[in-house]
């Protein structure tokens, strides 16, 4: 921590900094453990939608590397009626190292992008639950690596950190893309079959 | 003094036992932390069972992913920043958009001894009570975290002007606070106790 510009009196401030660090430390009761110890426990025994997420990440693999290319500009807007996706680029850390700087440009713009197009897949793809799940879990992964860019010291931690959050993305991507391709095969199936029947 | 009771290092070995899913490591790592992390929520919430809402998410959070933690980053400041996001997030949804906030008039600086220096804690624990739940935690992560104005802006949403406002008026409401709560000066507490035995 840096740049603390205090606005009372020093020594008034370390006083009080004092005083309120010297305030008894306290425990949540009850334990919370036994409750933390179950609910990790259950979270770790496979579920579904564990087997069912390698096998949209396989079978959409094709989306993920081209869509994303595919249908937006970098500036292009996300469609209307888009919601936000969960996770939003992060600012690029300032103080970079000037060779690393044009990879971080290059993963933040590509984080945009993708972002974008997440964002669009969503507002036209309908989600079944097995995707929905996979697709909370990818997005929580995402949450922890913004946490972690955000205690990066600088572009020797954050590098990595970008590489991981772009993969995720791909990732998502592939799960949102997934989605809507099979949703557009089934209409496809549907307007066939009407018009057979007529 | 450790300038926050988080900075706690995890040994290496705990740390890849609990990534391999070791529940004994996974507790160990639990308790550690538990009272750093129930204190900093307790004083930035004022509710012990808020408090404890948040920590128990707050570990879950953490101890499900840490598979995914890189090392890159100290733990402990991963931990502590799932916590205030945690324990912010639980100030916005209770309390809406809106913190409350103290008013103007209450940063006026007083050059009389600051009566923290002699408060017994629970007196100063009562008037950190007292004090609106967004200037106790902004006084909190400033003072006993040593978060820096620009930190504690990022946030919570705000200025840096409004972070360093909160400290002053916060700083200056305690004061008032303890003052009005407690005997200033030993001379004081004599005449009380003759009072009270005439």
């Amino acid at each position: 921590m840096h740049d603390r510009d205090g606005i009372m009196n020093p020594d008034t401030e370390r006083g009080l900094a004092a005083a309120l660090r010297a305030l008894p430390q306290e425990a949540p009761q009850p334990d919370l453990w036994p409750d933390l110890a179950r609910a990790l426990s259950q979270r770790r025994q496979p579920s579904r939608w564990r087997y069912a997420l390698p096998a949209a990440l396989a079978a959409g693999i094709a989306l993920a590397v081209l869509a994303p290319r595919w249908p937006l500009e970098p500036n292009a807007a996300p469609a209307p009626g888009a919601p936000a996706v969960a996770a939003v680029t992060p600012a690029v850390p300032t103080a970079q190292k000037p060779d690393d700087s044009a990879e971080l440009d290059v993963l933040h713009q590509r984080s945009q992008s993708l972002e974008r197009w997440i964002a669009a897949f969503t507002a036209n793809a309908p989600q079944d639950s097995r995707d929905l799940m996979a697709a909370v879990e990818v997005e929580d992964l995402i949450g922890l690596v913004d946490v972690q860019l955000d205690a990066a010291r600088g572009d020797g931690d954050a590098l990595p950190l970008w590489r991981q959050r772009v993969a995720l993305l791909q990732d998502l991507a592939t799960i949102r893309g997934n989605a809507f391709a099979v949703a557009a095969n089934d209409a496809g199936a549907t307007r066939a079959s009407s018009q057979m029947l007529n | 003094m450790s300038a926050t009771s988080f900075q706690i290092d995890i040994a290496e070995t705990t740390l890849a036992r609990a990534r391999r899913g070791d529940l004994r490591a996974l507790e160990q790592i639990y308790r550690t932390f538990e009272r750093p992390a129930y204190t900093l929520a307790l004083r930035m919430l004022g509710n012990v069972e808020t408090a404890r809402e948040v920590v128990h998410d707050a570990m879950l959070h953490l101890l499900e992913r840490i598979g995914q933690f890189r090392g890159d980053a100290p733990f402990w400041g991963w931990l502590r920043q799932i916590v205030v996001n945690e324990a912010l997030m639980k100030l916005r949804r209770e309390r809406g958009v809106q913190f409350e906030e103290l008013p103007d008039d209450d940063d006026t600086p007083s050059t009389d001894p600051a009566p923290w220096a002699l408060a017994e804690a629970r007196h100063l624990e009562r008037a950190l009570d007292r004090l609106p739940a967004l200037t106790r935690s902004v006084l909190w992560l400033y003072h006993v975290e040593e978060y820096t104005h620009q930190e504690i802006a990022e946030m919570t949403g705000k200025s840096v002007s409004f972070s360093k406002s909160q400290v002053a008026r916060g700083s200056t409401r305690l004061r008032n606070l303890l003052e009005s709560d407690t005997p200033r000066y030993p001379q004081e507490v004599a005449s009380c106790m003759t009072a009270t035995a005439s």
